[in-house]
């Protein structure tokens, strides 16, 4: 898939020819009025802050005439969004950069985003969502594709009411990122760092274990039987891992302590406890890799095809 | 039988609360035995956290619960370690009514309060089917053997009931206690947003809510008292006697959240000091430099009881303010655009009378007094002097004074390490 970055007549083609107000998701159309917009013009960082825009047609007018290379909202609502004044609630959002996740299994270097990378990163809000709605039983939640990632944003009445603490220990909670006081439980977080640790260790290669305070030797003899202790790990049975690994007690617990840490790192915690925070507008073009961001409608059948704007898919042979 | 008032003595801010307060005397005119019980109420044994079932001894209790909250106020600051000492003290108090009310077969009492902050289910009402919960069994033995291990029991003893995972929150209900991190996520075991939780629970959550909004209680208390001026003398004088009453901290503990040995650090400082300090335009220099970040770094540096008028009071050493404060102070005019003392130069002087050692340049001990060491302005007055400066962030929303800001900033982070 080629990403690279738009040119300044390719914006406005979009936004003239492709863009549609219909394609602002309901969540942001109720309470588009409440929101701040910021706007980077050149490429340059959003430094175009501070709008407000009553209807969905008065945004539209601004972005057909001015083309940004990127458009956000935030994700709070303000009684004074054009002072950014008044905070009300904001949106609980979770943001998953497939160039920056922890582990790259692809051999994109950091900062770099290939296919398989974005597939990871739609793995893992998969996850996060179905722990969302599980454990924490929240409703309203939003798949968006960011361009090089993906957001998902919540917007159930009682956690748009939560402030930064709270917010960090959802992360906490969702990521698999603090290794808990038991491992064995069926349900709660006891399955869910289960499964998250289990993921990390199926990818994790050995200097990233010796990083971690793993003896190579251990970290070689887990990794040479990586399905096993995968395995055993989603299922809790902990005593095989120690075994495989030939690991003491105080050796497991830092291999428990560096996947939780490795865990923590699949979302950008920043985003979530930032309650003021900008987010890329979703129906907006990513210039900087020329792909549409866009809702979800059905994660499972997200296809990166249906994220290229008209103006690649014509150019491409 | 209770009387109606009664749970006033399991919530303190309940409305059967503030009706007693709202019908009492003068601080100075309580009867002896209130001050003293506010006195003693940090440190008291379960044996007289016990409150008789008549509404007289609700009521002293309510009174002596809320002196104890203003003195320490008038003495101490919000997450200082009295603060601590108090919210703790009032958390114990609390469980060990909860659980004595469970003992004595009064237990519907308990949930009536209870029910006021959060939701409590019987789990097996939310398991019936179809569409209940389906929690293995096994994962319930295991919560039980967690809330044992706990308290310190064996498992194979005779379990009391206490202990048995038999309700259930939503954990939306607990944010209060998310927020200051007295419950952790994922500490809990959540099933479609319910938290299934055992009695011991139950009293320890609802102990640490009534905990918590003691805490901010005592903060709204020190906002006031930093926004009137010198807290009264009675509630001083209660103050000091419960701090004295407390134990020594361990050393090197009390000094990470009071004391002059605490350096000042500028990452936890409010936007509008940071903004100040960055330096600011010719309409804002005198505001931003000798009234707010004069007041707002003494204050923070030398953390003094709202009792103390000088700086001397807290310290005899004056090296802090000549070579901590004070530079900060000058570098920030210096950044300022024009430079402030390049066209105001009388106002170095005009920085040493804010601290209270009048107009000198060369301040000493016996300087201190000689003018008014100005407290902090609230918020509320920056925002209507210097709207500039005002750029509030998230926790700005929670607090009256940019010095509250800064200590709970430090407070979050000690906590989160």
């Amino acid at each position: 898939m080629l990403m690279r970055e738009s040119t300044p007549e390719e914006r406005r083609r979009f936004y003239a020819e492709e863009w549609s107000e219909g394609e602002i998701p309901e969540f942001l159309v109720k309470t588009l009025h409440m929101r701040e917009f910021g706007f980077d013009m050149d490429g340059k960082g959003p430094s175009n802050r501070y709008n407000q825009f009553m209807t969905t047609s008065e945004l539209g007018n601004f972005l057909r005439r001015w083309a940004p290379y990127s458009a956000y909202a935030s994700v709070a609502m303000y009684r004074r969004p054009s002072a950014r004044e008044g905070w009300m609630r904001s949106e609980l959002a979770l943001d998953i950069d497939a160039k920056d996740l922890p582990i790259k299994t692809c051999g994109c270097p950091q900062g770099k985003v290939c296919e398989r990378c974005i597939e990871d990163a739609r793995l893992i809000a998969v996850e996060f969502a179905e722990t969302l709605r599980g454990d924490l039983d929240l409703r309203d939640v939003h798949f968006v594709y960011s361009g090089r990632g993906f957001h998902i944003r919540i917007s159930d009445e009682k956690a748009m009411e939560l402030q930064q603490t709270e917010r960090g220990q959802i992360v906490e909670y969702v990521t698999g990122g603090v290794v808990p006081s038991d491992l064995t439980m069926a349900l709660g977080y006891s399955r869910v760092f289960r499964e998250r640790a289990a993921r990390t260790l199926s990818r994790i290669d050995e200097a990233r274990m010796v990083e971690g305070g793993i003896r190579r030797s251990a970290a070689a003899r887990i990794l040479a039987c990586r399905e096993k202790a995968v395995s055993a790990l989603r299922s809790g049975r902990f005593d095989e891992i120690s075994e495989i690994g030939d690991l003491g007690e105080r050796t497991f617990m830092k291999l428990l302590e560096l996947l939780a840490r490795i865990n923590m790192e699949c979302t950008d915690g920043k985003v979530t406890v930032d309650t003021k925070r900008i987010l890329r507008l979703p129906s907006s073009l990513h210039s900087g890799v020329s792909m549409k961001c866009m809702l979800i409608r059905d994660i499972e059948k997200f296809r990166l095809e249906d994220a290229v704007p008209r103006f690649i898919r014509e150019a491409s042979p | 039988m209770l009387p109606k008032e009664y749970i006033a003595v399991l919530d303190p801010f309940s409305e059967e609360a503030r009706e007693i307060i709202g019908s009492s005397p003068p601080v100075e005119e309580l009867p002896e035995e209130i001050r003293e019980n506010a006195v003693k109420r940090v440190a008291w044994k379960t044996g007289e956290m016990r409150v008789g079932p008549d509404t007289e001894s609700v009521r002293k209790d309510v009174l002596s619960f809320y002196l104890m909250c203003q003195s320490v106020a008038s003495v101490s600051y919000p997450y200082s370690r009295e603060v601590r000492a108090v919210s703790e003290s009032t958390r114990n108090t609390i469980r060990y009514r909860m659980y004595d009310l469970y003992r004595s077969g009064m237990w519907e009492e308990c949930l009536r309060a209870v029910g006021r902050s959060m939701r409590v289910v019987e789990l097996d009402a939310l398991q019936a089917p179809p569409e209940g919960l389906s929690i293995p069994r096994s994962d319930l033995i295991v919560i039980r053997a967690l809330e044992l291990q706990a308290d310190g029991i064996d498992p194979s003893d005779r379990i009391a009931d206490q202990y048995e995972p038999r309700y259930a929150v939503r954990w939306i209900d607990l944010a209060p206690l998310l927020k200051y991190r007295r419950a952790e996520l994922t500490r809990m075991y959540l099933v479609r947003g319910w938290s299934v939780i055992t009695l011991r629970d139950i009293w320890n959550l609802y102990a640490n809510f009534i905990a918590v909004k003691t805490e901010e209680y005592i903060q709204s208390v020190y906002e006031r008292i930093l926004d009137s001026g010198v807290p009264r003398d009675a509630l001083v004088s209660i103050g000091r006697r419960i701090v004295a009453s407390l134990p020594r901290a361990p050393p090197g503990v009390e000094g990470m959240v009071r004391g002059p040995s605490r350096r000042l650090n500028p990452e936890f400082f409010p936007p509008c000091v940071k903004s100040a300090l960055a330096g600011t335009g010719a309409g804002l220099r005198n505001y931003a430099v000798s009234v707010l970040l004069t007041s707002f770094l003494s204050y923070a540096r030398l953390s003094p009881p709202p009792s103390a008028v000088k700086i001397t009071d807290v310290t005899t050493d004056l090296s802090v303010v000549r070579e901590e404060i004070v530079p900060m102070i000058f570098e920030a005019a210096e950044r300022c655009n024009p430079p402030l003392f390049s066209d105001q130069p009388q106002e170095k002087g005009g920085i040493f009378y804010h601290l209270g050692f009048g107009m000198t340049t060369n301040p000493t001990p016996a300087d201190s007094g000689k003018s008014k060491w100005y407290r902090p302005p609230n918020c509320a007055k920056i925002q209507m002097s210097a709207p500039p400066l005002c750029v509030p962030d998230e926790l700005c929303r929670s607090v009256k004074n940019p010095l509250t800001y800064y200590f709970r900033k430090i407070a979050e982070e000690r906590a989160r390490r």
